[in-house]
């Protein structure tokens, strides 16, 4: 990421390749928070991800998400303030 | 950092279930982790709310103690369940249920029944 990447796209480049997902949406829902604690100007403070891939089969609930956090990387996740998961096999 | 994750260890380990949490039980400061205060308190579970906004060790070293990046965090006998994410799924699909009914934690059952009947 290059620091001028949009969040979402880096977002769906990185899960693609680790989880070659049948089915990935990424929501920019930050302003829906607009006027709360980690609100930024112009957005890409709060996402909601719905992610469903074969990768997923026969994990925990923790173990899914903990995938796609490192998927994400420490960088992506630190940057944003809330990240809603739905994440199915 | 270590003796933050001691006092961490320590404080999961000595109440049944704990919640790390931005704000208060009773006066949350973002809405994940109102949400899950929500469930816990309407469920009538006994828990220990900790303040992460009010100790920035525990705000940073809760995520490393878990290998979790985000706030809240619910903590049943010493173990790590999830998020807001999922506490939520767990509260509807019931399994939150059988847990607190496997790790003796009391609650109430119709409450449960009513949460998922509201999200039905």
């Amino acid at each position: 990421m290059n620091g001028t990447e949009p969040v979402a796209d880096a977002m769906r480049t990185r899960l693609e390749a680790a989880f070659d997902p049948r089915e990935l949406n990424i929501v920019d829902e930050s302003e829906k928070h607009r006027g709360h604690a980690g609100y930024q100007e112009g957005g890409e403070s709060h996402f909601r991800v719905l992610i469903r891939s074969a990768a997923f089969d026969g994990q925990t609930r923790i173990a899914r998400h903990r995938a796609v956090h490192d998927a994400l990387g420490k960088d992506l996740v630190g940057r944003i303030h809330a990240l809603a998961l739905d994440i199915g096999a | 950092m270590t003796d933050v994750k001691t006092r961490i260890g320590d404080t999961v380990a000595a109440n049944d279930v704990v919640l790390f949490m931005k704000g208060t039980k009773s006066m949350p400061q973002c809405g994940f982790s109102s949400r899950v205060a929500g469930v816990l308190n309407y469920m009538g579970v006994e828990f220990l709310d900790v303040n992460v906004l009010a100790d920035e060790g525990v705000r940073q070293g809760i995520k490393e103690f878990s290998d979790w990046p985000t706030i809240p965090q619910l903590y049943v006998k010493g173990e790590f369940v999830g998020g807001c994410d999922i506490i939520t799924e767990m509260t509807l699909s019931g399994e939150l249920d059988t847990l607190f009914e496997q790790s003796g934690v009391a609650y109430d059952k119709d409450a449960a029944d009513k949460i998922r009947e509201a999200n039905a």
